[in-house]
């Protein structure tokens, strides 16, 4: 990328386990916090915070007129991480990945289009990298650059959707959790399922447990919220402070509340099966940090699956999604291409918007000179005539200069081409544009979108 | 052994390793489950039918019921197995035990031929209860049979569920439940056999004197066979006994049924089969002696 690097540093189900990774998560009121701390190092411009189950991301491209490379983004995403670890803890450095410029962008397009995910093709990230989008456009994280490589992602993401069978099938952690679930009881329509928590993996674990089940029940922290989702399944709602006695009821247990501490005990598990008679009980626990305490699965006839043990589950059904792969790679491929070329127009916008500027001003100054004193007899109407004659002779004199520029800067002869005019032309030494920096911004936004006719999308 | 006899055992033989074969390559490659049960429950029916014939026509030579003589015991009940497996297999939702009947139904017809001819002294026992003890007693070895397969692979299947190992094997057994319900249906049906067998087996026995310690140890595992299937009946409405602990207690149960049955094979005479013999039996003058009667209790 022409423009400043974009860095990625992370981790997720495929470096860390997750006793690591639900260590850096961040729940969503802690997001601007977050935010915060990224955009305040004085090398990172714009930010954006990704955490889900299964990954937890940061994003930054470096501050406008900042030289500040990939390893200084990285030094300021990893200080934010340790921030959050605590000064007793550390991160294994082999848990975490980093991957700058083009290498960013793939992986952003990747995890978007669900081709990094645990189960592959699963349609909840891309809802989660748009409230992380959300997120990190409220606290005035993102700009220009990120923002718009964010975007791409979106279509990159629609795209695979549409154009492969990559998401085709109900695979996903929720319906890997029901098939695990018809693996113990048979069928469901004996059987309840509690959701605990009721956000959206609760939602998508109801959609498919909900098919075949003998009913939902939903609890969680807020009764309204718990609710208005058991309402769409003809389920029951109730507060956590019922849970104990909702695990008498249930068979199935899905767990996704945002809480930092075990929502199921073992000694409460033990309260209840003495009172279940021993009926078997079923954890899907697919909360990061998790919510159902481990030890439990070794209570006779209970058993607890998180997020990772879902994970050979997960191998299988991906068999069925691998060939298209290929395809979906093809189109991430395709995609970063085209950002490219955009990423490259926006490195040479401002020498055309300069060159524009300079040549318009030359003329300009010209004119008024001439009107001031020879033809200073002229009616404002001729004069308006003059001055509109001179906007086009810029716009007819910069067509061919502009057009090459962008050329170039797709054939990789920008950077030359820019010295060059900016010698010639003796115009202000470009300098990357700030993503708050919203006129010049949308100046360069603008002169990027001239040469490669590339529209952003207004809406994801 | 007679040539049709000696025909029928053959293709029983294979009919039932034919059934063994589909159901082990399913365990293994996982591969066709709906063709897989339905050809080898084909192949079971088939093999419980010539296994009917076989020995229909054996005790017809033989000149002995097999509900009487002790030369059938542990075939009938691999037969009776497979029989009730293949009446039930649908209701229990657990195909694969097929996996076990199969096999054991193979075993237990060769071990009936290599435990001995007939006994010459099935014409001693003659009492009205003596039909109804074998009877009753093959029936509950049947279905404790089933429950003790279906138990052994809750156990693998259980296993594998708590070391998360749910891929392969895990996905090709029954659901979890579905065996534990499996297990325990099947021992509902063979406890009240069962229970039938030790009352006749003990109104028997309060005829006799006591012989020697293979009557003494038949007697012990027999009651411990009822004790310990009781206790799991029990417990497991009571306490809420299911799982592991259910299947361990069935499979004890059925060892200590088995043990029983096996001191009677091993204590049972093996005189040579004679049509002769038979006769001759029935025209002497029935005494009173301790019970050689198949059955898992006295």
């Amino acid at each position: 990328m022409s423009r400043g690097p974009i860095v990625v540093v992370g981790l997720s189900h495929k470096s860390a386990p997750v006793e690591v990774r639900e260590k850096l998560a961040v729940p969503a009121e802690e997001l601007p916090q977050v935010l915060r701390a990224l955009t305040h190092d004085p090398h990172v411009g714009e930010a954006m915070f990704l955490s889900t189950c299964n990954r937890v991301e940061a994003y930054v491209s470096p501050r406008s007129g900042s030289n500040a490379t990939p390893e200084q983004l990285a030094h300021a995403v990893r200080k934010v991480f340790e921030a959050r670890v605590g000064v007793n803890a550390r991160i294994d450095p082999g848990h975490l990945y980093e991957r700058e410029g083009e290498e960013a962008v793939r992986h952003i397009f990747r995890v978007a289009a669900s081709l990094d995910s645990m189960v592959l093709g699963e349609p909840q990230i891309l809802g989660q990298v748009k409230d992380a989008y959300d997120a990190a456009t409220e606290n005035q994280a993102l700009g220009h650059f990120l923002g718009r490589c964010v975007h791409r992602a979106f279509t990159v993401a629609k795209r695979v959707r549409t154009e492969t069978l990559l998401g085709a099938g109900t695979v996903s952690i929720s319906s890997v959790a029901v098939d695990l679930a018809k693996r113990i009881f048979g069928d469901l329509t004996d059987h309840v399922v509690l959701l605990v928590g009721a956000g959206e993996m609760a939602e998508a674990a109801a959609k498919s447990l909900g098919k075949g089940a003998k009913a939902i029940r939903v609890c969680n922290r807020s009764l309204p919220r718990a609710a208005e989702l058991a309402a769409q399944f003809g389920g029951a709602a109730s507060t956590l402070d019922t849970l104990e006695q909702e695990l008498l009821l249930a068979d199935v247990v899905v767990t996704s509340t945002g809480s930092s501490t075990f929502v199921i005990t073992k000694e409460m598990v033990k309260r209840a099966m003495r009172a279940r008679k021993g009926r078997t009980l079923f954890f899907v626990d697919i909360s990061v940090p998790r919510n159902v305490d481990p030890q439990i699965h070794e209570i006779d006839n209970v058993y607890v699956f998180n997020v990772d043990d879902l994970e050979g589950q997960v191998r299988e059904a991906m068999k069925a999604r691998v060939s298209e792969v290929a395809a979906a790679e093809k189109i991430v491929s395709n995609e970063l291409d085209e950002f490219r070329i955009w990423a490259r127009g926006l490195a040479v916008a401002p020498t055309v918007v300069a060159l524009r500027a300079r040549t318009r001003a030359v003329l300009i100054t010209e004119l008024e000179r001439t009107l001031g004193s020879r033809l200073r007899h002229l009616p404002e109407g001729d004069r308006a005539a003059l001055t509109q004659m001179i906007e086009s002779a810029t716009n007819k004199l910069m067509h061919t200069p502009t057009t090459r520029l962008k050329q170039a800067s797709v054939e990789e002869d920008g950077p030359d081409m820019v010295r060059a005019l900016t010698h010639l032309f003796d115009l202000p030494e470009p300098h990357e544009e700030g993503p708050k920096d919203t006129a010049s911004e949308k100046d360069a936004g603008q002169a990027a979108q001239d040469g490669s006719d590339d529209k952003a999308p207004q809406t994801h | 052994m007679n040539i049709a006899e000696g025909i029928l055992l053959v293709l029983t033989s294979l009919s039932y390793l034919a059934a063994t074969l589909v159901y082990f390559a399913f365990l293994l490659n996982g591969r066709g489950a709906s063709t897989v049960n339905r050809v080898g429950a084909r192949l079971l029916a088939l093999g419980a039918s010539l296994h009917a014939a076989h020995i229909c026509v054996a005790s017809l030579y033989l000149h002995i019921c097999p509900v009487e003589g002790i030369h059938f015991p542990v075939s009938v009940v691999a037969m009776l197995m497979c029989v009730v497996f293949l009446a039930l297999r649908k209701r229990v939702r657990a195909d694969v035990l097929g996996a076990f009947v199969a096999p054991f139904a193979l075993t237990a017809l060769f071990a009936s031929r290599m435990s001995g001819g007939p006994s010459a002294d099935t014409g001693h026992v003659r009492n009205v209860l003596l039909p109804l003890h074998v009877f009753v007693n093959v029936g509950g070895l049947a279905m404790f049979g089933l429950a003790f397969s279906a138990a052994s692979l809750y156990l693998v299947q259980e296993r594998l569920l708590k070391r998360k190992r749910v891929e392969g094997l895990f996905q090709r057994l029954p659901p979890l439940d579905a065996l534990d319900r499996a297990e325990h249906r099947f021992l509902l049906g063979g406890f009240p056999l069962l229970t039938v067998g030790i009352l006749t087996g003990t109104a028997w026995a309060r005829k006799v004197e006591m012989g020697g310690t293979a009557d003494v140890l038949r007697f012990g595992f027999g009651y411990a066979a009822w004790i310990l299937i009781a206790s799991v009946l029990v417990l497991r409405a009571a306490a809420g006994w299911r799982g592991r602990r259910a299947a361990y207690g069935t499979i004890a149960g059925f060892g200590f049924a088995m043990l029983a049955l096996l001191v009677y094979l091993v204590r049972a005479p093996a005189a040579p089969p004679s049509p002769v013999v038979m006769s001759t039996v029935n025209t002497t003058v029935p005494q009173i002696q301790p019970p050689s009667v198949i059955g898992i209790v006295p």
